[in-house]
């Protein structure tokens, strides 16, 4: 009751979740009204700039398909280049959301709720963008669904020894998987957004979209259960889906991917760069359309805690690849990791290092973590600094593996780079128009935390 | 009223009061009671004596089924029907399914999760409830918490209900009947559904059509087909007279392409079979006569063809006593040059097929000629 609250000394009252007054209505009123205000002309300047770079993008692709793979940097012995970095880099932008909505759920972390809906819909339009690569990378797209098991007149199947086998399989059930915990989250709110809708064509899809959800004691006992149990499920597939992803390189052979930390080290790079995406993208949604009491400087200053603590981890990974690679007395394994700081590429590693380790020690002074410049800082420079990562484990190593004599330096066309481009303007354009038409906050969860929200809390903040 | 009552709703704040409206009303025995919350409320599924879900174990069989489907899908494909070998490994080495065994697990185990809890508990869709055409609905979702006493078939006492539900500290109490009202949502639903699935099907329809008039001969998957390279009897821009067919260099003699210096076929006569009369030589002789000769001289050699009828020859008889005095040289001349109606066959058969040929010609003779030392 509130005299819990009140004994306890100041400095260990929990801040609250939310500033100012926040009911269950005013949450509503605030969150649930977007979709029936036109948007503001700032937010159509945005669409348009981040549709051009996807039309940019799309008419890159369609040329790559048109002319052949050649028109991109690619070529022996480096066949995988900006395809396989951009699959990598956005596949794990994808998992702060999974790691929001699903492992923070299991530890019954509150603050959670305020993002969650915003992380996990990063999450399904970053496996989005991710999804292209491979695609388009195949060469024949139109002929990308080879990669599944059907029974076919050539009469042949896939090798499932293959780690590329598993990631179409971990990919692929990670994004059905994602875009069910989304929008099984979505229809409650979907039901409110439905109930105070006027009459007419959205209020039809809303209502269409919610399913006819009435929130009976029923209902949520069954769709507690489920969220449950998904979250459950939902924590072992992220874990497991960017290990997938580094078996690509660790089951193969060449010097600086054959590593047993592989796993583990690409999880924890995956939720490092997805939480500097979620705070870039928090902090303009939070100044743009006013949420600075759903989403407060506490729920940014905890995620700046998480880009700390996984910074550290990928601190100590890069370290142990160092040691293992030293320890191993292989000589390949040497030069390779030569290669990733004084070799043809040397600039990136010594971005990686600089972005990924050094940028985010920042965060250690409590006052940076709750200031925008500094986390806008920190944040940009880890999601460049995670996209080099990827560059330098698979351009620097591939360039020079056992043979020197196919030894071969590496770099992109334009076409690479538009293409990169294409794919932040689609995941933008995607985040934008999203803004506007669902609930960009889980409401539902948000009521269920409020003060007074359950009997026997009342007076208890949570 | 007309139409019949479905429910009886009343409005409260707090989930306290809900609580304390639930315990009061639960022994009345009005009707079926049900809460309806904008989000879970804990401890409403005791005081409503709501049994447990049955999901957990629904989504635990549902996973096991996906996990055991994983591994005999893939152990069948890689160890049964399509044995690869790959860095090694026998071909039933289990070991690499485990991480799509994993995965479809999760697959099956979240659809059920998700599915089931939509579709086979909740049932949902259902976007023709009497309560979603109410005025306490939009109430409901948004921030109120609603104590609901609804009819089980056998109608429903609606003042006992109502009186109960204002007593209990309801601050609103609704009627709802059934059929909903005007419940337009639905309605509009259902045509815009409708509407769309038609267009859909006309379109495809359409697009199918004229895909099949446009491109009735597309033909599908030639990557291997269509190939920078010249056909044999294709035209060709490299070569000075336009053919992509070329004659082979003058003076030049392809392996196992002898020429045959002679015209007239006593001339051959000089010519000895070059092959020792093995097993390996006959059965490729038998081969060629199988290919080459039996159409015309029959599968004894006697002449009684299968086509000589309608081809109007007359394929000699090879077992003629002129034919079988005629040396081996001159049978071989024969193939080579032809005679009467009998093309020659230089080009077809290589030297050691000709000479393979006679000896199974020989061999055909003494067969149908056998004196009694042959038995």
């Amino acid at each position: 009751m509130a005299t819990t609250t009140t004994s306890l000394p100041p400095e260990l009252v929990p801040e609250p979740l939310s500033t100012g007054p926040v009911t269950a209505g005013s949450l509503d009123d605030q969150v649930l009204a977007f979709p029936d205000r036109p948007p503001p002309l700032k937010w159509f300047v945005a669409l348009a700039f981040t549709l051009g770079c996807f039309a940019v993008g799309a008419l890159l692709i369609v040329y790559t398909i048109c002319t052949g793979i050649g028109v991109w940097g690619n070529n022996r012995p480096v066949f995988w280049g900006f395809d396989i970095i951009n699959f990598v880099f956005w596949i794990g932008i994808g998992h702060a959301g999974t790691l929001i909505s699903a492992i923070l759920f299991l530890f019954r972390a509150r603050w959670r709720n305020a993002i969650a809906r915003f992380a996990e819909a990063m999450t399904i339009f970053a496996v989005m963008c991710a999804g292209i690569f491979p695609l388009i990378h195949v060469g024949r797209p139109w002929l990308a669904f080879w990669l599944f098991p059907y029974p076919n007149q050539r009469g042949i199947w896939p090798n499932f020894r293959s780690p590329l086998m598993w990631d179409v399989f971990a990919v692929n059930t990670y994004f059905s998987v994602s875009l069910m915990f989304w929008y099984l989250g979505l229809v409650p709110d979907l039901a409110s957004l439905r109930d105070r809708t006027r009459p007419g064509f959205r209020k039809v899809i809303y209502a269409i979209l919610s399913l006819g959800w009435r929130g009976s004691a029923t209902h949520w006992l069954h769709f507690e259960k489920a969220y449950l149990l998904l979250a459950g499920l939902a924590t072992g597939l992220v874990l497991s889906v960017h290990s997938v992803v580094s078996f690509d390189f660790a089951v193969s052979l060449v010097p600086g991917w054959h590593m047993t930390i592989f796993p583990p080290y690409f999880v924890t790079g995956a939720i490092f760069a997805g939480f500097a995406m979620v705070v870039i993208v928090l902090v303009v949604v939070r100044e743009s359309m006013d949420l600075g009491n759903l989403i407060t400087l506490r729920h940014l200053d905890l995620m700046n805690k998480v880009i700390l603590g996984t910074s550290c981890l990928m601190g100590y990974s890069y370290l142990m690849e160092a040691f293992t690679a030293w320890y191993s007395m292989n000589p390949f394994l040497h030069h390779t990791f030569r290669q990733y700081v004084a070799g043809t590429y040397w600039w990136a590693g010594w971005i990686c290092i600089g972005c990924n380790i050094l940028a985010p020690q920042l965060f250690w002074v409590p006052k940076w973590r709750r200031s925008y410049p500094v986390m806008l800082f920190v944040a940009l420079a880890v999601t460049v600094g995670m996209w080099f990562e990827r560059f330098v484990i698979i351009v620097i190593s591939l360039s020079q593996d056992y043979l020197p004599s196919s030894w071969h330096v590496y770099w992109p066309t334009p076409v690479d780079f538009g293409i990169l481009l294409g794919s932040f303007g689609l995941f933008f354009s995607l985040v934008l128009l999203f803004a506007r038409v669902l609930p960009i906050i889980a409401t539902t969860e948000v009521k269920a935390a409020l003060q007074g929200a359950q009997p026997g809390h009342e007076g208890v903040a949570s | 009223m007309s139409d019949p009552v479905h429910a009886v709703v009343g409005l409260f704040e707090t989930p306290r009061a809900l609580l304390e409206a639930i315990a009061r009303l639960r022994p009345r025995g009005l009707g079926r009671l049900e809460a309806y919350t904008p989000y879970p409320v804990h401890g409403i599924d005791q005081a409503l004596g709501l049994r447990r879900s049955p999901l957990p174990g629904m989504v635990l069989v549902m996973g096991i089924v996906g996990t055991v489907t994983a591994f005999a899908f893939q152990y069948w494909i890689s160890a049964v029907d399509y044995p690869l070998i790959t860095g090694g490994k026998p071909a039933t080495s289990w070991q690499a399914f485990v991480p799509i065994m994993f995965e479809v697990m999760v697959l099956f185990a979240t659809f059920t999760a998700g599915l089931g809890m939509l579709l086979l508990l909740n049932r949902l869709p259902e976007l023709d409830h009497p309560l979603l055409g109410s005025s306490s609905m939009s109430a409901i979702t948004r921030d109120r918490l609603a104590l609901a006493v609804e009819s089980e078939g056998d109608g429903l006492d609606v003042a006992a209900a109502q009186r109960a539900l204002t007593e209990a500290g309801a601050v609103a109490v609704e009627v709802v009947a059934r059929p909903p009202g005007p419940y337009t949502v639905s309605i509009a639903a259902a045509a815009v559904a409708a509407l769309v699935a038609g267009v859909a099907v006309v379109a495809a329809g359409l697009g199918t059509w004229v895909a099949v008039k446009a491109f009735p001969a597309l033909p599908p998957m030639v990557h291997m087909l269509e190939q920078p390279r010249l056909s044999a009897q294709g035209g060709s821009g490299f070569f000075e007279d336009g053919r992509a067919a070329r004659l082979p260099v003058p003076g030049t003699v392809a392996r196992g392409r002898l020429p045959h210096p002679f015209t007239r076929q006593e001339e051959a006569s000089v010519l000895g079979n070059p092959l020792a009369r093995t097993g390996p030589v006959l059965a490729l002789g038998r081969r060629v006569y199988g290919e080459r000769c039996l159409v015309c001289h029959g599968s004894l050699g006697d002449g009684k063809a299968l086509l000589s009828a309608a081809y109007g020859a007359k394929p000699a008889n090879l077992h003629t006593a002129a034919a079988r005095a005629l040396p081996d040289g001159q049978i071989y001349h024969v193939i080579v040059a032809g005679k009467n109606s009998m093309p020659p066959y230089v080009r077809e058969l290589s030297q050691d097929e000709r000479w393979a040929a006679v000896h199974y010609v020989r061999a055909l003779q003494r067969a149908q000629n056998a004196e009694a030392r042959d038995f």
